[in-house]
């Protein structure tokens, strides 16, 4: 009887594990990497909450495949020992259908090999590195949607020229921050400028986060310098702008691409003018960007100013909209859809085509994406280029 | 070229200021509980969230906020004192810097998961004021800051060496069994000394704000640099700190000025410091 017992309850158990089995594979699933803590805990969160809107506007309208979509978001920490296993685990445990975040490049390298062994659709957030470009040359499920960081750099150089053109600015100081970020193709970066057209008087490297700018501003302050261009992270920000007043150095513009900027910088006099760059702003004026900031400020109150906000909005609705169209969540399919997106999103346009390194990555965005932005009134306004331009470009750094 | 020198020794005088005050607390920790106090950073980062919120939330000057922002830490230290460092004190060394070790990275992570890592600024009339004087610019902010650092420093000279707290404190770093034995109680003054060390570093903390913000991993910089000043300055040598603050200023100003490539070379300077200040300490008492 005891056995009986026995064999009954797990068989129960069983058929209970099975039916949840059964609705778990019902349901399209889509696992989201993203650094949800440490330093670029900003973007990974803004990414969450761009996924998110994006997830309960597909299940409102059905779903995907009139399914509803399940998103499984995991914290890599933007580290490759976290962000290798929760890859692994969205292939082997979760099953998912596709993998979207990986923001760092790091974490893009090192997954490469898991995702040649098992080949799931990935649709890449971030990792702009030219080293996962070449890593995954030859993949055939490999959607990348964030511009590489030459394309980066091609919209630096394309917005110096409208600098130079416009203003007749001539003279550039560079500061770039000593690792990889900053100085990797430093050297290519002031031939190109001098190609351009401009004199690079002085440029000089920086460690991240020291906080004392004064020397080297001292030494930029000595050539009559029209820019003032900074590499470095968002900790910098503050302290050169600072720092430039407290010297009597006034280039006539600042402009600097951290990836996020402090929080509560744009409220700050000491920030009036300085430029940056981005992938988006609150203030584009696109219609699917204006949709998109009334959509985000419905459902959580606030607005963001990360642009990779509107980027994770922008992946998960083409990736169900490419499933929706495949009609199933076969990955051959589902590629074929996708690569054929033509999107007005809130990021601007996009269309995928062959990647210049590795033809059969699927590329979104390139130097396109960029706007360049001026802090002004509290706000980040759009200053080139001139079709999302809310405003002309402030000369003269106060 | 006269200019750029004098400049130069100007951004010096003023970086030493900032040095000597997130040293202050870590000499003295040093030097009277024979801890080396490897939170002494994420202190420093306390103080500069609790002015950034008081700004924020209460508009309260950075410069008013470093008295709240030492009491909150003040306090602090005593609750992470009588809960972990007291357990350890007569233990090896090792433990007490690796427990230190443990609640730097602690209070860091804490502050990421509370606060986020991305950096948090405050504005402030004075942060655009600057002081000119001939070729010479500074800000008004780090010029407060070198005041601040010089009464504070003069401060806790007075306390330490012209009242009874101070006499109970330097006897207690002598000769701990000597001060227990003539009636002194050892384990306040260890508390004591540990709070007012944890309050200067968040004063520190609260006047670096206005020049560099608030963020979870500001301190560690700032340890670094204070652990190269108080070997300079000698153990526990706490009116040592002022010159050894300046010579690490003057070196970090120059070689980012004069040496190419400087800007990022000048961070490895206090390495080179504690190199030859060691060697020639023990050179000398060869």
């Amino acid at each position: 009887m005891n056995k009986l017992a026995v064999v009954l309850v797990v068989v129960a158990l069983l058929a209970m594990g099975g039916t949840e089995g059964l609705a778990q594979r019902e349901q399209v699933r889509i696992g989201i990497s993203l650094p949800l803590t440490g330093p670029a805990s900003a973007s990974g969160k803004a990414a969450e909450a761009g996924y998110r809107l994006a997830l309960d506007e597909i299940n409102k309208a059905g779903g995907v495949l009139g399914r509803r979509l399940q998103v499984f978001i995991e914290d890599d920490g933007n580290l490759p020992a976290k962000g290798v296993p929760i890859f692994t685990k969205f292939v082997t445990v979760d099953r998912v259908h596709a993998i979207t975040g990986i923001f760092g490049s790091a974490i893009g390298v090192s997954i490469v090999g898991p995702a040649k062994l098992h080949e799931p659709l990935i649709a890449m957030l971030g990792a702009a590195s030219p080293l996962v470009e070449r890593g995954f040359e030859g993949y055939k499920y490999l959607f990348h949607y964030h511009p590489w960081a030459y394309h980066n750099m091609e919209a630096v150089f394309n917005f110096m020229e409208f600098v130079r053109t416009g203003t007749g600015a001539s003279t550039i100081a560079i500061l770039y921050e000593d690792g990889p970020f900053g100085s990797a193709g430093i050297g290519d970066t002031r031939s190109e400028l001098i190609k351009r057209g401009f004199d690079v008087p002085f440029m000089e490297s920086f460690k991240t986060g020291s906080g004392d700018f004064t020397a080297l501003l001292t030494r930029a302050k000595r050539h009559p310098v029209d820019v003032l261009f900074w590499i470095g992270f968002d900790a910098d920000a503050l302290p050169i702008a600072v720092q430039s007043r407290e010297i009597g150095f006034k280039p006539r513009l600042i402009f600097g691409s951290p990836a996020s900027w402090p929080v509560g910088y744009e409220g700050n006099p000491v920030a009036r003018d300085v430029a940056g760059m981005a992938g988006w702003t609150s203030a584009s004026p696109l219609p699917a960007s204006k949709e998109f900031v009334k959509k985000y400020q419905a459902k959580f109150g606030s607005l963001s100013e990360e642009y990779m906000a509107p980027m994770g909005y922008t992946i998960l609705t083409s990736l169900a909209a490419a499933m929706n169209k495949a009609g199933t969540t076969d990955k051959d399919r589902v590629t074929a859809e996708l690569a054929k997106t033509d999107a007005d999103t809130p990021v601007g346009r996009l269309r995928f085509k062959p990647s210049r390194l590795s033809p059969s990555v699927y590329q979104g965005f390139d130097s396109d994406l960029w706007m360049v932005f001026q802090f002004r009134e509290g706000r980040r306004v759009p200053v080139w280029p001139k079709h999302v331009a809310a405003g002309p470009l402030a000369w003269r750094w106060r | 070229m006269m200019d750029l020198f004098l400049q130069t020794l100007a951004n010096a005088l003023i970086q030493s200021g900032t040095y000597a005050l997130a040293s202050s607390g870590l000499a003295l920790a040093v030097g009277v509980l024979h801890i080396v106090n490897f939170a002494h950073g994420e202190f420093l980062m306390v103080g500069a969230f609790v002015a950034y919120w008081l700004s924020v939330l209460a508009g309260i000057d950075p410069i008013v906020s470093l008295v709240p922002a030492g009491a909150v830490m003040f306090a602090a230290s005593g609750v992470i004192y009588q809960a972990s460092i007291r357990r350890v004190l007569l233990a090896p060394e090792l433990n007490a810097l690796l427990l230190t070790f443990g609640i730097g990275i602690t209070l860091q992570n804490l502050a990421v998961l509370v606060f986020g890592a991305t950096p948090r600024v405050v504005h402030t009339a004075y942060q655009l004021t600057a002081v000119t004087l001939g070729p010479v610019s500074v800000g008004v902010a780090p010029l407060i800051t070198l005041i601040v650092s010089v009464a504070l420093l003069a401060g806790m000279y007075a306390v330490l060496y012209r009242t009874g707290v101070g006499k109970s404190i330097r006897a207690v770093a002598q000769n701990r069994t000597g001060a227990h034995l003539v009636g002194l109680d050892v384990d306040r003054i260890y508390l004591l000394t540990f709070g007012i060390a944890s309050a200067l570093a968040a004063i520190a903390g609260a006047m670096v704000l206005v020049r560099i913000g608030a963020s979870p991993h500001m301190g560690f910089g700032f340890v670094l640099k204070a652990f190269a000043i108080i070997v300079m300055a000698g153990l526990g040598n706490l009116t040592g700190v002022l010159w050894a603050s300046l010579v690490l200023a003057t070196a970090e100003a120059f070689v980012r000025t004069y040496v190419p490539g400087g800007g990022g070379a000048a961070e490895a300077v206090f390495f080179l410091l504690i190199f030859f200040t060691l060697v020639w300490r023990s050179w000398r008492t060869a």
